[in-house]
């Protein structure tokens, strides 16, 4: 399937977001922003219909647009005026609302707007792909290097201000940083699902690791692995990419749920292996 | 460095005499209402002083207008003998523990972890924790007696552990002043006697001056070397015998004092007095 040139462009493309999404997946698992990227990706309909409307890159549209929701979201959230969920409820429908109001103006009900809403490998161009790249390295860049503030940050909000941490520019900045990164990988996974990869890799490696270091590591391999069967599976059998992706990580997550040491279940049959492993020496010294 | 200058100047050799912190007729409005009033007090090197005050009487808001978090509507604050703004780059010296930390039982970060947090303004911006600031908080989990535990998950310890692993986070830096807000709430009796006297043990060992903020008079009736009243406004400050005598404590608290002190009278406050 490298051969076909639609496949390497999305196997590039798609190797580069998971590896961007999962790793601000962690901080999206651990602050609780599921619901935020939700928002957002679902506001990314209003800007890509104000760029098909005025015949603009929705790209470029939907990026300005998914940033100003972002911003506006962490913006009521740190005021406290309104609840953030109930912020997020009200921006995300009204972005959708205008979305659909514009697309009916523009004429665009087509298989543009399609490939928007569900994601098209096919639509994926080389542009897009440096696109996400150069959105990759940034991202990556502000997770690293604000790596020990951003976790102090969502361990203990407080103490970390009174450390001297800057913690409304680094909220701002991971909401920005998470708009952006979920505009950049509409075109691989779709409107409706992009927010999967900023939630379920984190979840993954939140079941079976204790420490961040392990979180981040499953985080980044079972987003990379969904990726790549999604995306064969897709290309062999003729499936949406993105909800083959996403289903791919679900069954990924779901395994990691059952067979998380956490489970009372396995906790049993952690320590029985362990037992016998112990006891066996033993035993073959007896015989 | 410039940093360690102004604390430096501040001290100059001298361990006595100074204040440390000192809050001078401090009003505090918050969202049109007055949450402190008049409030004058003074922090000196060594010393142990106990804020209490019922339940909503504004002790939380007095360690932020410390820390900065707050400006007073009017009056003056000055730590280490800078005003809050610039105590920004001092903030190392500085150990704060909130109230509670609310944070998720599975959330993937060892007691070492936690702990040099606490480091993260003596690191610094885009670097990543060296060698010595491993062993310093390796030092200070020691310090608090959590050693042999520094691997496990910070949700696997015990409600009394963490508070100790927040102790540790709080003194993983170049404290001289440690701020803590109700840090034995929620703990039990013989647990939060353990804590207080470990605090104790390092308050003399690392030459700690602490501000204890509290709503319960027996914690800290024993080991405070000075106690605060407050309830919006400071009604007394003094000697704990002083303060649990007065009449005042109860006007702040508007109930009757030996229900509020009970067994605490009989402590290590009559011992030395």
């Amino acid at each position: 399937m490298l051969e076909y040139g639609f496949m390497q462009k999305a196997i590039a493309g798609g190797i580069i977001a998971a590896i961007a999404c999962s790793l601000i997946s962690f901080f999206v698992v651990v602050r609780r922003l599921a619901f935020v990227g939700m928002g957002i990706s679902h506001a990314a309909f209003g800007g890509v219909a104000i760029g098909l409307a005025l015949g603009i890159n929705p790209i470029v549209t939907a990026g300005i647009f998914c940033s100003l929701v972002s911003l506006g979201i962490g913006v009521v959230s740190k005021k406290g005026r309104v609840h953030e969920d109930t912020a997020i409820g009200i921006l995300f429908v009204s972005a959708m609302a205008l979305g659909v109001l514009l697309v009916r103006v523009a004429h665009a009900y087509n298989i543009d707007l399609m490939s928007y809403l569900f994601g098209s490998i096919l639509a994926l161009g080389w542009g897009d792909v440096l696109a996400l790249g150069i959105t990759t390295l940034f991202s990556t860049l502000f997770t690293v290097l604000f790596f020990k503030e951003l976790l102090f940050l969502a361990f203990d909000e407080e103490t970390a201000t009174a450390s001297g941490v800057p913690s409304s520019v680094l909220f701002y900045g991971l909401l920005l940083t998470m708009a952006v990164l979920i505009v950049v990988s509409i075109k691989l996974l779709g409107i409706i699902l992009v927010s999967a990869l900023l939630v379920i890799p984190a979840s993954v490696g939140m079941q079976i690791f204790k420490n961040y270091r392990g979180v981040i590591i499953a985080s980044l391999s079972s987003a990379v692995v969904s990726v790549l069967i999604g995306l064969y599976l897709s290309w062999k059998f003729d499936l949406a990419s993105g909800a083959a992706i996403v289903l791919v990580m679900f069954l990924i997550f779901a395994a990691s749920f059952i067979l998380s040491p956490r489970r009372r279940y396995m906790e049993g049959l952690v320590s029985r292996i362990g037992s016998a492993r112990r006891t066996s020496p033993e035993k073959k010294m007896n015989s | 460095m410039r940093r360690s200058c102004k604390v430096a100047e501040f001290f100059d050799g001298k361990t006595e005499g100074l204040n440390l912190i000192r809050l001078e007729h401090v009003d505090v409005k918050l969202g049109g209402r007055t949450v402190l009033e008049n409030i004058n007090f003074s922090l000196e090197p060594g010393m142990f002083l106990g804020v209490i005050g019922p339940n909503g009487a504004g002790k939380t808001t007095l360690l932020r207008v410390i820390l900065g978090f707050v400006r007073p509507s009017s009056g003056n604050v000055s730590v280490m003998g800078m005003s809050p703004s610039e105590l920004k780059s001092e903030l190392h010296h500085i150990g704060y523990m909130p109230q509670q930390v609310l944070f998720d039982r599975n959330f993937p970060v060892s007691v070492l972890d936690v702990v040099l947090m606490g480091r993260v303004c003596c690191i610094g911006l885009f670097k990543f924790p060296s060698r010595e600031d491993r062993s310093a908080a390796l030092e200070s989990i020691k310090l608090v007696g959590l050693e042999g535990l520094e691997n496990r998950q910070i949700g696997e310890l015990s409600a009394g552990q963490q508070k100790r692993a927040f102790l540790a986070r709080a003194l993983c830096k170049e404290t001289k002043i440690l701020l803590l807000d109700e840090p034995t709430s929620g703990l039990d009796m013989p647990v939060q006697q353990q804590f207080m006297e470990l605090l104790d043990r390092l308050k003399g060992n690392l030459n700690l001056s602490i501000v204890f903020v509290s709503h319960d008079v027996n914690v800290l009736a024993r080991y405070a070397d000075e106690l605060a009243c407050i309830n919006r406004t400071m009604h007394i400050h003094g000697k704990p015998k002083e303060v649990l005598s007065s009449e005042r404590l109860k006007e702040a608290y508007r109930c009757e004092f030996d229900f509020l002190v009970g067994q605490g009278r009989g402590g290590k406050t009559e011992a030395n007095h």
